[in-house]
C-alpha cells in the first residue's frame, strides 16, 4: 500500500504542489519568526553584556508608579568619596525624540522610524558604553555629538552648526563636536544616539541639579557588599535603589527581548492564521482528488483492501505532503527571515548582524505544525474514502460519501455557539495576561470560523445563486454556467470561500474597530472641545510650560492651559492624573459638570473627578481625598466638582500647582487655547506661526485638523495590520485557484462537450473566472458577516470613551469585498486558461 | 418502395464532402494512417450511417468532418466552406452555428435543465431560437413535460432524446451522431433511431451517424463501410440482413 501512496502523489503532482505551497507559506513564517527572534536575542544578549560590562553598581531612583523622581546631583560626589569606589558618574537621559537635530536642508530626521535618544556625555567608555571616533566630546552649552552612522547617513559634519529642537524650544547653531560609537560595532538598530554635556542635558530636559542614575566602578579587590552598605548610608531611604552589574545586564536583556518578542509574536500570530487558512485548502484538495478516485478506491476494496488500509494510504499521502511542505517551509523560513532583515534595513532600522539560529525547537515545531495541519485536514476525506463500497468500482459516477448535512449542521452550530460564548466571555472579563487573552480569543475565533464553515454549505447554494444573478444576466451563457457551477457543489464553494472568509473577517474587524474609535473621537471632539487651537507635542517627550505661558503673554487669548500627565495613587489605586489650569477650562473644554463648580485660579488644594471615579470612591463635592505621588509626597485635596464620563478627558484633574509641589510631571503633553473676543483667526496666524517656529516639535491644529491627523494615524496603523493579514488572503486565493483547477479537471468531459457544441475558448475562460469570482464573493461576504460579529464584540468590550457605538465603514468594506471578488477573477486566470486550452476530442473521451 | 421515392429530395445537394482526405498520427515507423485517401459525399436531407470495425477510422472520419479534428491532407467542405482553411475559433463557431452533435454518452451539461441544454448552442451564440421550430422539435421528441428537469432526473433514453433535440434545435446544416444508441437498452435505442429517421424524413434534416450496430445502421438511407482508413463499401437502402452480409464480405 505504501507504493500506492507514492504512485498517487506522483500522479497528482501539480495539484499537491498547490497544497504544498499553502503549507510552505504558513510553516515558513512560523520558522522565520523563530529564526529571527533567536538570532536577534543572541546578538542583543552580546550587546547588553558589552553595554553593562564596565558598570559594577548603579544607584537609581525607583517608584511604584509614575515617573521616578531624579536623584539630587550632590549624591554623586558623596558616593564618589566612599572608599573602594574608583569612579561614580551621574547621567541624564532625555525622553525619546526630546532633542531632534535639524539637518542642513532644514528637515528633521524622520521621527516615525527608530528613536532619537540623547544622553549626558561620560568620558569613560566602561561606564558610558560610548567612545569618541572623531572630534571632541560636547562640553559647552549648544554643543552635541552624534553616533557615527546616524551622522554619516543624515549628512551631519563634525565642526558644523545645526539647530536643535528641544523641550525648551529651538537651540540655534549648536556645534557638532564629534562622532561616537556605541559598544564595539555601533549596533544602534538605526537609532540616532546623541550626547550633550551633563549641564546642557539638565538645562534642555528641565532637570537642573538632578541626575537620572549614578554609575559606579569599584576599585579592584574591593568588597562590593561593604561598598553597597556604605552607599546605603548616603542615599535617601525612600525611592532609591542600588543594583549590581548582573541585574543591570539581565534587565537590559529583558528590555531588548521584549521588543524582539513583540516582533516575533506578531509574526507568529500571522503565521498561525495562515496555517489555519491552509487547513481549508488541504481539506478541499484531498476531498476533490479522492472524489475523482472513487472507482479506484472501490476497485481496491473489491480486490480485498480493508477500510483501514485505504485510510492509511490516504493519510500516508497527507503525511508525505506535510513532510515535504514542512521541509521546504523550514528552508523558506530562513529565507523569509533574511528577507525581513533586509526589509528592516530598507526601512532604516538596520538590525545587528545576527547569526542564523535554526534551533531544534524550531525544526520540531515546523515539522509538527506542517505535518499536523496536513494530517488533520486529510482526516475527514480519508474517512470518507475508506467508506467507499466495493461496488463503487463498477458504477459510473459514484461519489464520495459525506457526513450527513444534519450532522454538519449540528456540529457547526455547536462550534459556533461555543466560539461566540467563549469569545464573549473573553471580551467581557478578559484574563489577566495578554497571552491568555490571545489564546482565549484565538480559540473563540477558530471555533467561529469552523462553525461557520460547517454551517455555510446550507446557504452556499441560494447565496451564490443570488450573487450570480447579475452575472447570469449580464454575461450570457458563460455567466449562467458560472453561476450554476458556483452553486452546484455547495460544500466545495463553502470550504473554498471559508478560507477567504478568515482573512477578510479579520481585516473587516480591524476596519470596524478603527472606524468606531475614529467616530468616537469625532463625537468627543465635537461635543467637548471649544478651544480654537490644540497644540500637541508629537515627540511624546513633552514641551516646556513656557509655550503656554508665551501664548498667554501675548494677550490675544481668552484662555490657555497646558495639560500634564502623571501616574499617582488615588484612594489606594494607581491612576493617571492630569494637571491643568482649571479656572480657564470652561472656555476650552466642556466637561459637562455633574456637580460643583470649577475652582478659581488661586485655589490649589482641589481635585475634579469624573463621576464613575467619584462613585467608586464614594466621595462627592466637598469631601477630601488623598493623592500619593511617585516622589513619596502626598496631597489632601477637596473635591470641587465632578464631570461626565463621556468627555475627552478621562482622569482626575488637579491645578498645576499640585504637580509642582509634589515634583510630578513638569512638562505639558498638550496645550489648549481659545482666542480672545474680537481676535480673528487670521489676526492670530502670525502669532501661531511664530510659536510653531520656536517649537517645531508641536502640531498646532484646530479641533477638526486634530481629528484628521488622529484619523490618519489610526489609518496607517490599520494599514500595517491589514498588510500582514494580506498573507492569509493570498493563501486563500491560492486555494481558490487550486479548487478551480481541480474542478476544471473534474469537469473535463463537460468542458469538452461545451467546446464541441460551440462554446468558444474565451467563453470557457470567462465561465471559469466568474465561477471563481462568485466563490470569492461568497467567502468575502461570509468574512464581512463574521467581521461584523467580531467588530461588534470588540467595540462593545472597549471602554466607552474609546469606542462608543459600532461604526461600520461601509464604503471601505464594500471596496474590500469588490477587491476580493476581483482577486478571485485573477486567481482563476491559470485554471481558466487551462480549461480554454483543453483538446476537445481528448476532453470528450476523458474518463 | 413509394416511401423511398417520396422522401428523396428533388435535387441532390451535397451537405458535406471529403476530398482525398488523409489523417496520419505519429511520424516515421510509428505512423498510423487513420484515414487513407477518403473521398465521400453526404447528401443533404439524408440519414447516412458510417460502419466499420474498431480502428477502421469511422470515428476519426466523423470528427474530421465535424471540425473537431484536423486532417493531414486533402480537404473537407461543409456547405461550401473548406474546413482546412478555418482557424480554431472559426471552427468553433462553425460547430456552434452550422453543426449539431449527439455523442454516445455525457451529452448534456448537468447544471442546465433539459430546455436550457436544448437551446445551449443558440444561447452561446446569443441568438433567440425560432419558437415555432423549437416547439416542433420538443413535441416531436416528446419531452414537453420534462423540460425543467435536470439531466440527472432523466432516464438514459430521455437524455439522448434531449441531445437529439439540441442537435436539431438550431436547424444545423448537418448533424453528427457518434454511437447515439450505444448506451441505451434496445427499446430506448429503437425509439431514438426511429426519432432520428423521422427528423430526416419529416423535418428535412441531414444526419451522419457512426455505429457498429447493424440494426441501428438499418434505420439509415445509406451505409458507408470503412476498413483500415479506406472506404470499402457503400450500401443504399440498408436492411439489417443486407448490412450483416456486407460486414461478412468485409471479414472475408
Amino acid at each position: 500500500m505504501l507504493r500506492l501512496t507514492f504512485r498517487n502523489l506522483g500522479a497528482n503532482k501539480a495539484r499537491f504542489a498547490m497544497t504544498t505551497f499553502a503549507v510552505v507559506l504558513g510553516v515558513g513564517f512560523v520558522v522565520a519568526s523563530f529564526v529571527l527572534s533567536d538570532g536577534l536575542r543572541s546578538s542583543f544578549g552580546d550587546l547588553s553584556d558589552e553595554i553593562t560590562a564596565g558598570t559594577d553598581l548603579q544607584v537609581r531612583p525607583v517608584s511604584e508608579f509614575g515617573e521616578p523622581v531624579p536623584l539630587d546631583e550632590t549624591l554623586v560626589d558623596e558616593i564618589a568619596a566612599i572608599d573602594g569606589i574608583r569612579l561614580a558618574v551621574g547621567f541624564v537621559e532625555g525622553d525619546e525624540s526630546a532633542m531632534q537635530p535639524v539637518k542642513s536642508d532644514g528637515t528633521t530626521i524622520n521621527s516615525v522610524g527608530p528613536p532619537q535618544l540623547t544622553f549626558s556625555w561620560v568620558d569613560d567608555e566602561g561606564l558610558g558604553a560610548f567612545a569618541l571616533i572623531e572630534g571632541s566630546a560636547p562640553d559647552e552649552t549648544a554643543e552635541f555629538s552624534m553616533d557615527v552612522d546616524a551622522a554619516t547617513s543624515n549628512g551631519f559634519v563634525v565642526g558644523s552648526t545645526y539647530d536643535l529642537i528641544t523641550p525648551i524650544g529651538v537651540v540655534e547653531d549648536a556645534t557638532l563636536t564629534g562622532t561616537t560609537r556605541f559598544g564595539s560595532a555601533n549596533d544602534t538598530l538605526g537609532a540616532v544616539l546623541m550626547h550633550v554635556s551633563l549641564d546642557e542635558a539638565q538645562r534642555l530636559f528641565g532637570v537642573p541639579g538632578t541626575v537620572d542614575e549614578i554609575a559606579i566602578r569599584l576599585d579592584t579587590d574591593t568588597d562590593a557588599a561593604a561598598v553597597v552598605a556604605e552607599i546605603s548610608q548616603v542615599i535617601p531611604t525612600y525611592g532609591v535603589e542600588i543594583v549590581d552589574q548582573a541585574t543591570l545586564n539581565a534587565e537590559q536583556k529583558a528590555d531588548f527581548n521584549q521588543g524582539v518578542d513583540i516582533v516575533g509574536n506578531v509574526l507568529l500570530g500571522f503565521a498561525i492564521v495562515s496555517l489555519f487558512v491552509s487547513i481549508f485548502i488541504i481539506y478541499n484538495t484531498f476531498s476533490i482528488i479522492l472524489g475523482q478516485r472513487v472507482r479506484e478506491m472501490g476497485l481496491l476494496r473489491a480486490l480485498g483492501a480493508d477500510t483501514r488500509q485505504i485510510r492509511r494510504t490516504v493519510l500516508g499521502e497527507a503525511l508525505a505532503v506535510g513532510l515535504i511542505a514542512s521541509l521546504i517551509g523550514l528552508l523558506a523560513g530562513v529565507g523569509i527571515a533574511q528577507g525581513l532583515i533586509a526589509l528592516f534595513d530598507a526601512l532604516g532600522a538596520s538590525l545587528p548582524d545576527s547569526p542564523i539560529i535554526v534551533s531544534l525547537r524550531t525544526i520540531v515545531l515546523a515539522l509538527t505544525l506542517g505535518i499536523g495541519v496536513t494530517l488533520v485536514s486529510a482526516l475527514a476525506p480519508a474517512r470518507a474514502a475508506a467508506s467507499v463500497a466495493p461496488m463503487a468500482a463498477l458504477r459510473d459516477g459514484a461519489t464520495l460519501g459525506h457526513q450527513s448535512s444534519r450532522r454538519r449542521l449540528v456540529v457547526g452550530s455547536t462550534l459556533l455557539s461555543i466560539g461566540i460564548a467563549v469569545g464573549g466571555f473573553g471580551l467581557i472579563s478578559p484574563p489577566s495576561s495578554t497571552l491568555n487573552v490571545v489564546l482565549v480569543l484565538g480559540f473563540a475565533a477558530a471555533a467561529v470560523f469552523l462553525g461557520v464553515t460547517l454551517v455555510s454549505p446550507v446557504i452556499a447554494e441560494p447565496v451564490s445563486r443570488g450573487l450570480g444573478w447579475p452575472v447570469a444576466k449580464g454575461m450570457g451563457t458563460a455567466g449562467r454556467l458560472a453561476r450554476e457551477n458556483a452553486s452546484r457543489n455547495p460544500r466545495r464553494t463553502a470550504t473554498t470561500g471559508a478560507a477567504l472568509m478568515i482573512g477578510l473577517s479579520l481585516v473587516s474587524t480591524v476596519l470596524i474597530v478603527g472606524e468606531s474609535v475614529k467616530s468616537r473621537l469625532g463625537e468627543l471632539l465635537e461635543s467637548s472641545v471649544q478651544a480654537d487651537y490644540l497644540i500637541i507635542d508629537d515627540s511624546d517627550a513633552g514641551v516646556t510650560p513656557k509655550l503656554a505661558a508665551d501664548l498667554a503673554d501675548t494677550g490675544q487669548f481668552a484662555a490657555v492651559t497646558g495639560f500634564r500627565y502623571d501616574e499617582v495613587r488615588l484612594a489606594g489605586f494607581v491612576t493617571d492624573m492630569i494637571a491643568a489650569d482649571l479656572s480657564s477650562m470652561g472656555l476650552l473644554l466642556s466637561l459637562d459638570l455633574q456637580s460643583g463648580t470649577l475652582p478659581a485660579a488661586d485655589v490649589t488644594d482641589v481635585i475634579v473627578l469624573h463621576t464613575d471615579k467619584a462613585e467608586d470612591m464614594g466621595v462627592g463635592v466637598g469631601d477630601t481625598v488623598t493623592v500619593e505621588f511617585a516622589s513619596g509626597d502626598a496631597a489632601f485635596l477637596k473635591v470641587a466638582a465632578t464631570y461626565d464620563d463621556d468627555t475627552i478627558l478621562d482622569s482626575p484633574i488637579v491645578p498645576v500647582q499640585v504637580f509642582d509641589d509634589a515634583g510630578a510631571a513638569a512638562v505639558d503633553q498638550w496645550v489648549a487655547a481659545s482666542l480672545a473676543d474680537g481676535v480673528s483667526a487670521a489676526a492670530a496666524q502670525p502669532l501661531i506661526d511664530q510659536i510653531q517656529q520656536r517649537y517645531p516639535q508641536v502640531s498646532i491644529d484646530s479641533a477638526a485638523e486634530f481629528q484628521e491627523r488622529f484619523e490618519a494615524s489610526i489609518d496607517s496603523a490599520l494599514t500595517v495590520v491589514n498588510a500582514l493579514l494580506a498573507l492569509a488572503i493570498v493563501i486563500a486565493l491560492i486555494g481558490i485557484a487550486n479548487t478551480l483547477a481541480l474542478s476544471v479537471h473534474e469537469r473535463t468531459r463537460e468542458l469538452g462537450l461545451l467546446r464541441a457544441v460551440g462554446m468558444t475558448r474565451r467563453q470557457v475562460r470567462r465561465m471559469v473566472r466568474w465561477e471563481a469570482a462568485l466563490v470569492a464573493l461568497f467567502g468575502a461576504l461570509l468574512g464581512v458577516a463574521v467581521g461584523l460579529l467580531f467588530g461588534w464584540g470588540v467595540v462593545s468590550a472597549l471602554p466607552a470613551d474609546f469606542a462608543g457605538s459600532l461604526n461600520v465603514p461601509f464604503l471601505r468594506i464594500t471596496l474590500l469585498v469588490a477587491v476580493a471578488a476581483a482577486a478571485g477573477l485573477v486567481a482563476a486566470w491559470l485554471p481558466a486558461r487551462r480549461a480554454g486550452r483543453l483538446n476537445v476530442l481528448d476532453a470528450i473521451s476523458h474518463t | 418502395m413509394t416511401l423511398l421515392t417520396t422522401h428523396l429530395p428533388a435535387s441532390e445537394t451535397i451537405a458535406a464532402r471529403a476530398i482525398a482526405v488523409d489523417k496520419f498520427y505519429g511520424k516515421g515507423e510509428t505512423e498510423v494512417r487513420a484515414l487513407n485517401g477518403i473521398d465521400v459525399e453526404f447528401q443533404q436531407g439524408r440519414f447516412t450511417a458510417i460502419m466499420g470495425p474498431s480502428g477502421s477510422g469511422k470515428s476519426t472520419l466523423m470528427h474530421c468532418l465535424a471540425g473537431l479534428d484536423r486532417i493531414t491532407n486533402g480537404s473537407i467542405v461543409i456547405g461550401g466552406t473548406d474546413l482546412t482553411s478555418l482557424s480554431e475559433r472559426q471552427l468553433t463557431l462553425l460547430r456552434r452555428d452550422r453543426i449539431g452533435f449527439v455523442f454516445q454518452a455525457y451529452n448534456l451539461v448537468p447544471t442546465l435543465s433539459a430546455l436550457e441544454n436544448i437551446t445551449l448552442p443558440m444561447d452561446l451564440a446569443g441568438v433567440d431560437p425560432d419558437p415555432v421550430w423549437l416547439d416542433t422539435v420538443i413535441s416531436t421528441v416528446g419531452l414537453a413535460d420534462r423540460l425543467e428537469h435536470r439531466p440527472g432526473e432523466l432516464s438514459g433514453g430521455q437524455q439522448q432524446r434531449v441531445a437529439v433535440a439540441r442537435a436539431l434545435a438550431s436547424r444545423p446544416e448537418l448533424i453528427f451522431a457518434d454511437e447515439p444508441t450505444g448506451n441505451l437498452d434496445s427499446t430506448s435505442g429503437a425509439e431514438m433511431l426511429d426519432f432520428m429517421r423521422r427528423a430526416v424524413r419529416e423535418m428535412d434534416q441531414t444526419i451522419v451517424m457512426v455505429t457498429h450496430d447493424p440494426v441501428a445502421a438499418s434505420y439509415s438511407d445509406r451505409v458507408v463501410f470503412l476498413a483500415d482508413g479506406r472506404i470499402v463499401d457503400d450500401l443504399a437502402d440498408p436492411t439489417p440482413d443486407k448490412v450483416l452480409d456486407a460486414m461478412k464480405r468485409l471479414g472475408d
